[in-house]
Order: structure tokens, then C-alpha cells, then sequence
């Protein structure tokens, strides 16, 4: 347990010290709920409706950091870790490739709960915000959607030939699925043609989970999605693990 | 006297071009073992395949009688190793570094006094990136080091050094010689080679031209110095024919 709490303790820092996850897992999350919370205040999502816009976007604010951690952060640090053959490094120790991954995956696994924290914490202050459905229903799609994202990112990481690829590969993932799941721009706004062709990703299928749980409505079609991104995560992580390489 | 590190009949390949062709050799315990030759001659490619970072094609290796693959955690608690390129993370400080390497081996030994040794502990704080490349390069013994090794690789071990730094590596590595610890180093300066090297194999195009010690290398030769040896063994057969065309 000490190597790999050293490890997450000093590879942390070494996050910290590069700042992009700061703005974009930490920061915009939190930017963007401000926005959203000043520009539809406690209005109702819908007319009649026992829920505010903000609390109904709440759980898809949730994943930007996830987004941001899962395909863009975590990929990039993996594939920059092999090319510059940091990993060979550690191959000639007696670490296992399975402890490496761990670190970073709890790194950005950190990084999401902050970011969730924050959201809560500032929603609830300042928004009146609170948390309608079941806590634990909750956060178990939370998670469910943190591990679908962060076996992609691994995949990516693992598989892309180098960081230039992977970087292409992270923004092609990372920008359509911020934009168009949901998770910046609601989904409720979004023209019909729009929300059919967002409900192919798979991020936008977690969102509803979120929202689901986090509103307390009914649970019903949640069986698919659920099934859809196990499936995914234990496919993407199977990959990863196969087809890992220390250069 | 215990084979601490057994070559036999080693054979790789990169895609048609050979890069080691039949190597065999044998170093003793608490012996200095020097691999020589030019550059491209196969002495990293030897190492990378005692380390099990390179498969070989053909022919055996072992060291500490341990397979690199199925016992690699074993081995590399008792190997230290220094490869020819320094990698490490973005923004990661001397001792952070040191750290985080400690924490992998079970019986590190103590990062502040190796750093004291080499010179190294007022630089604790500084980024790794910001040091001198002939800092950099003891900084990566250093790590060779920590894991309180039995075996130690060191790849071109003093490039980049000042004559002061590599007298005082010299020293250290006496020091640990006579502590029992084997060592296997390639240098391109025969200086070093012969105040360190118990025994040393003279590598051409991946094939042995020369296995024995410093004294019977230059007795084998039509030298006097063990310089002119060393060119002599390895100079190339296109030299041989042009002078004994024109002779």
C-alpha cells in the first residue's frame, strides 16, 4: 500500500504542478454551473415541474470533469508516460503495470469527486440546490459513468502509438461528447434531430442515469444504458490490460 | 565462484539487420564486467535483453538465475540499472524523484546520503529537468543504486561527466565492488575500463572479438597501450584490406 500511496502521492503534485486538469476538471465545471444556476436562477426545469433547470442539470454538469479526466487527461498522461519511455523506466523495477495504471486512474478518479463536491457544495449554498433522489442511486451511476470513461481513456492511452495520435484521438472523443451528450449544453435545449443523433454516445446515456437518480423520477429504461457501458468498460479495460506496453 | 549474469549463444535482430549474433559470456560475482565496442556494436541491445526489455531471438540469458519475465519482481529488487537516456516526468524535483523510485524496492537504500555521495543533495529541491547534463547522469546512478542492489547495469556510465565527477564515480564504484556488488558497465573511455574492468568482452557487429581481461587484451595485440588494443580489435576489415592493398 505505501508504494502505491507515494506514487499517487507525488505523480498528485506532478498533476497539480501541469494545471490543465485544474482548469479544465476543477474550473469549467464549476464555471459553467455558475452560468447556467445565474442565467435560469431557480426558475423550474419546465412549466410545473417539482425540480429547478439547475438541479436537473446537476448530474450532467457532474461528468465535464469526468469527460475531462477520463478521455483527455488520462489517455495523454499514458501515452506520454510510454514515448518518452518513462515506462521503461519502471519496467526495470520491480513494479507491475497494474499498480502504474491504478495511479493514475485514482488520480483522476480524485479530480471527479472534487469536482463533485465543489458543484454540490456551491449548488447548495448558493442555488438552493438539493439532491431529490436516493444518495446511493446516485452515486453508484456516478460511478458506473466515471468507470465507463475512464476505461476508454485507458484504451486510448494504451493503444494510440504515440501522444500525437492520442491527443487527436482524446480531442475527437472529448470535444463532440462535452458539446453534444449533454454535459455542457443541456440536453433539454437541444432541436429533436440533435438529441437522437446525442443519445448514440455513451456518455449522454450515463447523464440520464445521473438524472434519473439525482431527480428522483421513476426508473424505468435505465436496464439498456446501464448494460450498454458495463459492457463497454469491461471490453475497454480487458483491451487495455491485453495490450499493455511498457514501450 | 558464483555466474551472476550468464549469456549464452544471444542472438537479436531488428528486422534483418543484426544486432548481436552468438554472444557468450560470464560475469562473476562482485566482479566489474566491461561490454566494449562502437556504437551499434550491440552492447545496449545485450542489456536490454539481460533485462528482458528486448526478447531475444536465440540463446540463453540469465541473471541471478532468475527469468526475466515470469520472475521479474524478484530480479529487479536486487538490479539496479542506468539506461544511456535519462527519463523521468514533467516537472518532477531531484528528491521527488528519488521518492518515488525508494518506494518501489522493499530495501531501499537511503536517497539523502546517495545524493550526498554523488554530490547531489543541495540540488534535492531543484527540477530534475533544470540540472547539468553531467548532474542528470549521477542523478540516474543514483537511482542504479537505491534498490540496495546485488547487480548493477550502468550504460555509458560517465558520458557527459567532468574529470573531477568521474574520479569520484570511479571511487564510489570501487567502494561497491569491494561491498560484493556486481557490476556490468559499457564506456567508450578506456581509461575508465582500465582502472575499473576485472574483465571485459570487445564487441563488433554484435559478435565477440575479444573476452578476457585488460592485461591479455593488450598481450593478444600487437599494442603496448590498451587504447590502441581496443582500435585495434575493433576496426573495420574495409581498413584492413585497404592497407594491406596499398602495403
Amino acid at each position: 500500500m505505501k508504494p502505491f500511496l507515494t506514487m499517487l502521492k507525488i505523480e498528485w503534485k506532478l498533476s497539480l504542478r501541469g494545471m490543465d486538469m485544474v482548469i479544465f476538471a476543477i474550473c469549467m465545471p464549476l464555471v459553467v454551473f455558475i452560468l447556467i444556476g445565474m442565467i435560469y436562477g431557480s426558475k423550474p426545469a419546465f412549466p410545473g415541474a417539482r425540480f429547478t433547470f439547475l438541479e436537473q442539470s446537476f448530474g450532467a454538469l457532474t461528468t465535464i470533469s469526468i469527460c475531462a479526466g477520463g478521455v483527455m487527461g488520462l489517455p495523454l498522461v499514458v501515452s506520454e508516460y510510454r514515448s518518452r519511455k518513462i515506462l521503461r523506466r519502471f519496467q526495470v523495477t520491480p513494479v507491475s503495470p497494474a499498480m502504474i495504471l491504478s495511479v493514475q486512474l485514482m488520480i483522476y478518479t480524485l479530480y471527479s469527486l472534487l469536482s463533485l463536491g465543489l458543484l454540490y457544495l456551491t449548488g447548495r449554498l448558493f442555488f438552493g440546490i438539493s439532491l431529490r433522489g436516493s444518495l446511493l442511486a446516485f452515486l453508484g451511476s456516478y460511478l458506473l459513468v466515471l468507470l465507463t470513461m475512464l476505461s476508454i481513456g485507458m484504451l486510448v492511452g494504451g493503444l494510440a502509438p504515440n501522444p500525437k495520435i492520442a491527443g487527436v484521438i482524446a480531442s475527437l472523443l472529448y470535444f463532440p461528447m462535452l458539446l453534444f451528450s449533454g454535459a455542457t449544453l443541456p440536453y433539454e435545449v437541444m432541436p429533436l434531430g440533435l438529441q437522437r443523433a446525442s443519445d448514440l454516445l455513451p456518455l449522454t446515456q450515463g447523464i440520464k442515469l445521473l438524472k434519473v437518480t439525482s431527480l428522483g423520477l421513476p426508473i424505468n429504461h435505465v436496464v439498456l444504458p446501464i448494460m450498454i457501458m458495463l459492457a463497454l468498460t469491461t471490453v475497454c479495460i480487458g483491451v487495455s490490460l491485453k495490450y499493455f506496453k511498457w514501450e | 565462484m558464483e555466474e551472476v549474469i550468464k549469456v549464452k549463444n544471444l542472438t537479436k535482430s531488428y528486422g534483418g539487420t543484426i544486432a548481436v549474433d552468438g554472444l557468450s559470456f560470464s560475469v562473476l560475482r562482485g566482479m566489474v564486467f566491461g561490454l566494449l565496442g562502437a556504437n551499434g556494436a550491440g552492447k545496449s541491445t545485450t542489456i536490454e535483453c539481460l533485462l528482458g526489455t528486448k526478447k531475444p531471438d536465440g540463446g540463453t540469458v540469465a541473471v541471478l538465475d532468475r527469468n526475466t519475465k515470469s520472475q521479474r519482481k524478484e530480479l529487479f529488487e536486487q538490479v539496479g540499472v542506468q539506461f544511456q537516456e535519462a527519463n523521468f516526468q514533467d516537472k518532477i524535483t531531484v528528491m521527488e524523484l528519488c521518492e518515488v523510485t525508494a518506494t518501489l524496492y522493499k530495501n531501499a537504500a537511503d536517497a539523502r546520503e546517495l545524493l550526498r555521495q554523488f554530490g547531489l543533495v543541495d540540488k534535492a529541491k531543484r527540477f530534475v529537468s533544470d540540472l547539468s547534463g553531467g548532474e542528470r547522469q549521477r542523478l540516474f546512478i543514483v537511482f542504479a543504486l537505491l534498490p540496495n542492489p546485488q547487480v548493477v547495469f550502468l550504460d555509458e556510465l560517465t558520458t557527459g561527466l567532468d574529470a573531477k565527477a568521474r574520479r569520484d564515480v570511479w571511487k564510489l564504484l570501487s567502494d561497491l565492488k569491494d561491498k560484493g556488488v556486481t557490476i556490468l558497465l559499457t564506456s567508450h573511455f578506456m581509461d575508465e575500463v582500465e582502472a575499473l574492468c576485472d574483465k571485459i568482452c570487445i564487441l563488433k557487429h554484435g559478435q565477440a572479438v575479444f573476452y578476457g581481461t585488460v592485461a591479455e587484451a593488450v598481450a593478444s595485440s600487437p599494442c603496448n597501450q590498451f587504447e590502441d588494443a581496443y582500435l585495434w580489435y575493433t576496426k573495420e576489415e574495409t581498413d584492413d584490406e585497404a592497407i594491406s592493398h596499398h602495403a
